[in-house]
């Protein structure tokens, strides 16, 4: 009986570490790339360590990627702030008032979440240079936020769908108001989820790509489409582009080792990219 | 079934120090004792779910686990069935399903298993219930179908943990009893356990009492409740619970007694030896609140207390005095004229008190 | 009605960027805006029987459900293997999760960017030529995402590398919301592993694996950073092309608004046919 287990467990840890070394592969490339002369990247193989290290494609990289990756920073901060802020009200009202054609609206708000974006795709653009905000950072502010109200209230209406309505009853007994009963005590409540919800959204705003691309052009393009163009060219240079993977993904990789268990409850909400 | 220094650890607490346990074929075995004694790590341990650190388990002459040995049965290759306290029914599969489950997974016939499943569901009065879902039962039906499960096996022994727990009081009753009579029908050896004494006096051919994973005493219920070994099978085994009363061993004018504080007890001169026994001169008197009669007057050899207060329930009353600052039940007759606040004397029956080693809790005599 | 007050500027705002827009677009898709400047006279449906007869349309239509017939179920059983795999009890299993569901934290630019070191031809060789050139099979060297009938399965592989962290993390909860009675009560029944799996834990999980698997589903029709970065829709001109790509191609690089109009309000109505009767199922599963 026992040798059978012990050998059941070593091709289960067997399996787990292929399939470690088959998920890390590629950002074990792009490190050791990215820290690779010029000359480097051609003479040795790309799973190589650098024979001669060098933090100079980071230098490139963080040249090109420099004004971009402060642009990405500052919408996505606004935006993460505000479609935060506007979904925990929006869920208290939805999960603590009862009004007629609740279900309707929030419907109505929860088919926004699975809509494609090429749908309104061209409306967005027109929109935003009929308002003057064509290739200006504060279009993706305004594009991320709305877009990202609808999931943020459902993530907080239904987390304070299990706050008991006890306690809304009890404040309003002792006569306090809508306002008063929001920020005195569902506001306090919410602390967790406002990590999930911001955790969420830094993660999806910062990666987006697309709306970056249609709305902003020249000297206003955020990382990711800036990272993309270095792809994009003919000649690729591969340590730039690694290094310059490295910068864009670090914030991500950070929220994600340091706050995963709040992108994890979100993921299990069903807040999903793409 | 024999059990022998069954010991399991579970991280930092000895869930079982050295069980031993007989048990005859046929017999309802109750293991009982409060939550965290150790009981349900002995069953899952019997059922094969867990490995003990030590010992040995014997289903008549076979082995079926010595870790020493190297000796291990898988749970379905034991011949026990199990029921657990949650009925673990499968929730996607109807109750027909459910109960044809272990006999699907050794590959019986269908139609075979038609038969099994439909006489099964018959004798627990289930038989309408057979195209539903768990979701769709109640309770008692749920525990009822869980039995089926176990049933239709046709096990060698049952293996039940706390089955009765999670249904309301007057269905456990009930169910107490169907569960009584399926045993005389089947006849199938069963382990039970439960924290519930009630339930294992009412249950029980023999009931072993676990405290901290240590075996108190098994005997019958009768033997448990008259002949308790130690103070806290005693306390344990009994509603409302003996009466304990700490106290010293003096002896005056050839007579033994027990130094209650404020009151003497005179022991009856039977005792005398095996009292003597005694490490210390600390003792603990036991005696049951239903053993006791309350005078409102001074008797010979009763012990003075006060009364705090009087619960009527109908066809008993539970009075509740203190003597010095020990409380003491009593359970009388409703008629009885009492007040609270008042002084009152308990005499005692004398066939039915029990000293206790002050020190170890043993019983003395 | 103080409710709908507060709610009022986050109704305006979906409201006019969400429904508002897509009648918008399909307006467009109606008109005869073919140019850079708008013209809104409406041309009826030809636009759509235009995209119709387009071949590029039916290949993208086509590498769409390539990758609903084989990103999604790739996905779902890789995730489903790591579930099981990490249901034992494992030492370090934390380490391992987080490990499996980082790519799917990261941007698609990202992976565009090391998928496309992964799989560069050469020179200099990518990850995977070089791989299999220093185990020995280097006959399966091939020019991956410039080969026209590989690139496709390369993206799809790529995809599956990003998404299969998630299905496992649905996946593990599934499996672990069980409770341990039920394994325990099928172990004294008799029923182990394998079957323990197929019989008793599986099949608790249908509801969130359908859930899982019309997200996906749902993305599949939608995706378009990671193709656009990493083939451009091609080789060979539109070997990766998807509907996304098409209709970005149209709208913003030949200024045909009403093509792209067109063709976005066809990819909106094939997802709404899948999220619709699935959202109205689960609601009504709900109040069972």
């Amino acid at each position: 009986m026992n040798t059978r287990v012990v050998v059941t467990r070593i091709v289960l840890y067997i399996l787990l570490i292929f399939f470690v070394f088959v998920f890390l592969l590629p950002f074990w490339a792009c490190i050791v790339t990215s820290l690779k002369t010029d000359a480097d990247v051609f003479t040795t193989t790309p799973i190589e360590l650098p024979p001669s290290p060098t933090m100079a494609p980071w230098m490139r990289a963080l040249n090109a990627l420099g004004r971009p990756l402060e642009i990405s920073f500052a919408f996505t901060a606004f935006a993460t702030i505000f479609s935060c802020l506007i979904g925990s009200i929006n869920g208290y009202v939805f999960s603590k008032m009862k009004f007629r054609g609740s279900n309707i609206l929030f419907l109505f708000f929860s088919i926004g979440i699975f809509i494609p974006y090429q749908c309104v795709l061209i409306p967005l653009v027109l929109t935003m240079a009929r308002l003057g905000l064509y290739n200006n950072v504060v279009a993706l502010i305004l594009t991320h936020t709305v877009y990202g109200i609808p999931i943020c209230t459902l993530l907080f209406r239904n987390f304070y769908k299990e706050v008991p309505n006890s306690l809304v009853m009890a404040a309003k007994t002792e006569g306090a108001g809508t306002w008063r009963i929001y920020r005195s005590i569902i506001l306090p409540l919410s602390v967790s989820m406002f990590v999930v919800a911001a955790v969420l959204q830094f993660t999806s705003i910062w990666n987006d790509f697309l709306f970056g691309l249609v709305l902003l052009s020249g000297s206003n393009l955020p990382a990711s489409v800036v990272l993309a163009n270095l792809k994009g060219t003919t000649t690729v240079s591969w340590n730039t582009l690694m290094a310059g993977s490295v910068w864009f993904a670090l914030p991500v990789v950070i929220v994600y080792l340091v706050l995963g268990r709040y992108l994890i409850r979100g993921y299990m909400a069903g807040a999903v990219k793409g | 079934m024999i059990i022998k220094n069954l010991t399991k650890k579970y991280g930092e607490v000895q869930a079982v120090k050295d069980l031993n346990l007989n048990i005859e074929d046929k017999e309802f075995v109750v293991l009982l004792g409060p939550s965290g004694c150790g009981k349900t790590t002995a069953l899952l341990c019997i059922a094969g779910l867990l490995i003990p650190d030590k010992g040995e388990i014997r289903f008549d002459d076979k082995v079926v686990t010595n870790p020493e040995r190297g000796v291990y049965l898988r749970p379905q290759e034991r011949g026990v069935a199990m029921v657990f306290q949650d009925y673990a029914l499968y929730p996607h599969m109807t109750v027909f399903k459910n109960i044809a489950f272990p006999l699907e997974v050794r590959g019986i016939s269908k139609s075979e298993i038609e038969k099994k499943v439909k006489k099964t569901a018959e004798l627990l009065g289930i038989s309408q219930l057979l195209g539903r879902k768990p979701k769709q039962l109640s309770g008692g039906q749920r525990q009822r179908v869980a039995l089926g499960r176990a049933i239709v096996r046709e096990p060698k022994i049952f293996l039940m943990d706390e089955p009765l727990a999670n249904l309301d009081a007057k269905l456990r009753v009930f169910m107490r009893v169907e569960l009584k009579k399926l045993h005389q029908r089947l006849g199938t050896t069963t382990v039970y356990v439960t924290h519930d004494q009630v339930e294992a006096m009412s249950l029980g051919d023999n009931v072993a009492v676990l405290k901290d994973g240590v075996l108190q005493q098994v005997s019958t219920p009768a033997e448990l409740y008259e002949t308790p070994k130690n103070t806290f099978v005693a306390g344990f085994i009994g509603s409302p619970p003996m009466n304990m009363l700490e106290g010293n061993l003096v002896e005056k004018d050839g007579q033994l007694m027990i130094d209650l504080g404020g009151n003497t007890f005179e022991l009856p001169p039977q005792m005398r030896e095996s009292v003597k026994q005694a490490e210390g001169s600390s003792v603990t008197l036991g005696f049951r609140p239903e053993h006791t009669t309350l005078a409102g007057k001074r008797k010979e050899n009763a012990i003075e207390a006060k009364v705090e207060m009087i619960e009527a329930i109908g066809r008993e009353a539970h009075v509740h005095l203190t003597v010095g600052n020990y409380p003491v039940v009593a359970v009388t007759s409703p008629a009885e004229d009492l007040t609270v606040g008042k002084i009152a004397w308990i005499v005692l029956e004398k066939e039915k008190i029990h000293v206790f080693d002050g020190k170890s809790g043993k019983i003395l005599a | 009605m103080i409710a709908v007050l507060i709610l009022f500027p986050s109704i305006a705002l979906v409201g006019y960027f969400v429904y508002v827009s897509i009648g918008w677009n399909v307006i467009v898709s109606l008109s005869a805006w073919l140019e850079l400047r708008p013209d809104y006279r409406i041309v009826g449906l030809s636009n759509y029987g235009y995209i119709f007869r387009m071949s590029e349309f039916w290949i993208s239509l086509q590498n769409n459900l390539l990758l609903i017939l084989l990103f999604v179920p790739s996905s779902l059983l890789l995730g489903l293997l790591l579930a099981i795999l990490l249901d034992n009890k494992v030492r370090g299993e934390g380490v391992f999760r987080t490990v499996y569901l980082l790519p799917f934290s990261l941007s698609f630019v990202i992976t565009a960017t090391l998928w496309s070191w992964m799989y560069n031809p050469g020179p200099p060789a990518g990850v995977i030529n070089t791989l299999f050139g220093q185990i020995g099979l280097g006959f399966l060297k091939t020019m991956w995402i410039d080969n026209p009938s590989l690139a496709l399965y390369c993206v799809i592989i790529a995809l599956v590398w990003q998404f299969s962290g998630y299905t496992m993390l649905i996946f593990l909860a599934g499996i672990r919301s069980i409770p341990e009675s039920q394994v325990m009560a099928a172990e004294v029944d008799g029923a182990r592993g394998f079957r323990l799996y197929r019989r008793i834990i599986l099949p608790q999980l249908t509801s969130s694996v359908l859930a899982t698997f019309v997200i996906l589903m749902v993305f599949a029709l939608k995706a378009f950073d990671l193709i656009y970065i990493l083939t451009g829709g091609g080789p060979a001109g539109t070997a990766t092309y998807v509907l996304s790509l098409l209709m970005f191609q149209q709208t913003f690089a030949l200024d045909h608004y009403a093509y792209g109009a067109a063709i976005a309000t066809v990819m909106f109505v094939m997802v709404m046919i899948i999220v619709l009767p699935y959202l109205y199922l689960s609601s009504r599963r709900k109040e069972e």
